[in-house]
């Protein structure tokens, strides 16, 4: 608690350091654009619309790594910018908004997501599947991109 | 290109109406990054797939192909949006030099498509070779470093501001 009370933002290297924060900003893009594309890429699946030639359970496992490296790119750019300016975040409605967003769509893609795809689950209950994914990723974006607007 | 036009091009009822908007410019945002998520990912993974790193039990072919009209479509969903954040405050990022670089890039990006358009067409050949040709892997990293740089001066249009040039009192005087 002491720690916490001593943390000054003035004193954080993202808000000294003039390169820091955009470079966080640039790997938390780079790390949504693999984690979402390789969801994406199972959602068009699910969706019957993309990736035919390869069953959803393939392509879930073969993106699965490269969904969790760009997830854990995100978790450590994403706090870090997070950091730089606490008080503002916590009361932002929008960023409240993403994280709500994100932990709901972290929690789908590795139970009902990952289930859906791995049982090769009928047509109807697969398009929804990845429609619900696409929904919950698309609103991560948008309350991101709000936090500065609202 | 004479700033006159520039600044026309600025004050366009159109581009305007997107600037003032509280809600249009951000909408228009999200969707530029929401088509770099969906498919800037999957322009990496057609990369990573062609270097033999990524979704090696998938045929390089049904990766490459069948990503092909997601990107696409991906891309003109991010072009259409980054045309219309550009065009609503053209005045204002016109002289920024990483939106001169992020063009630059474009413009390898273009010459990237045309020098390594035989790999990409003839992409099925991948399936039967052995060992991924020299010229295949040199297009897969050019790809990603030119698709990172994109991003990378993307950002940092929003970090630069045009530095005041102190007032040159001798040039005012002999005006």
């Amino acid at each position: 608690m002491a720690l916490f009370l001593a943390y000054d933002v003035a004193n954080n290297p993202l808000n000294t350091n003039e390169w820091a924060f955009p470079v966080c900003e640039v790997l938390h893009i780079i790390g949504f654009a693999i984690a979402i594309g390789t969801i994406t890429m199972v959602d068009l699946r699910l969706l019957g619309i993309g990736m035919k030639k390869e069953t959803p359970a393939d392509l879930v496992k073969g993106t699965a790594p490269w969904t969790l490296g760009g997830l854990a790119l995100v978790l450590i750019s994403g706090p870090l910018i997070f950091s730089s300016d606490p008080n503002l975040y916590l009361h932002n409605q929008s960023f409240r908004f993403k994280i709500t967003a994100l932990f709901l769509a972290i929690i789908f893609n590795y139970t009902i997501h990952r289930w859906v795809a791995l049982k090769q689950a009928s047509g109807g209950v697969a398009a929804l599947t990845g429609l619900i994914s696409l929904v919950l990723w698309i609103s991560v974006v948008f309350g991101g991109i709000f936090i500065a607007f609202v | 290109m004479p700033p006159e036009f520039i600044q026309w091009l600025q004050d366009t009822s159109i581009a305007t109406a997107i600037r003032e908007s509280a809600l249009v410019f951000p909408i228009i945002l999200s969707l530029h990054l929401t088509g770099m998520g969906l498919f800037g990912g999957m322009i990496l993974m057609t990369d990573l797939r062609i270097l033999g790193i990524a979704l090696t039990k998938h045929p390089v072919s049904d990766v490459v192909n069948g990503l092909r009209p997601w990107k696409h479509l991906g891309l003109t969903l991010t072009a259409t949006c980054g045309i219309l954040l550009l065009w609503c405050k053209v005045a204002i990022y016109y002289p920024n030099p990483f939106l001169r670089i992020k063009l630059a890039l474009f413009a390898l990006i273009i010459i990237h498509a045309l020098v390594f358009r035989s790999v990409y067409r003839n992409i099925a050949d991948l399936d039967r070779s052995p060992v991924i040709p020299g010229r295949a892997k040199a297009a897969a990293v050019l790809s990603m470093i030119l698709w990172i740089g994109v991003v990378t001066s993307g950002r940092w249009i929003g970090y630069w501001e045009p530095k005041n040039e102190p007032v040159n009192a001798a040039k005012v005087v002999n005006q």
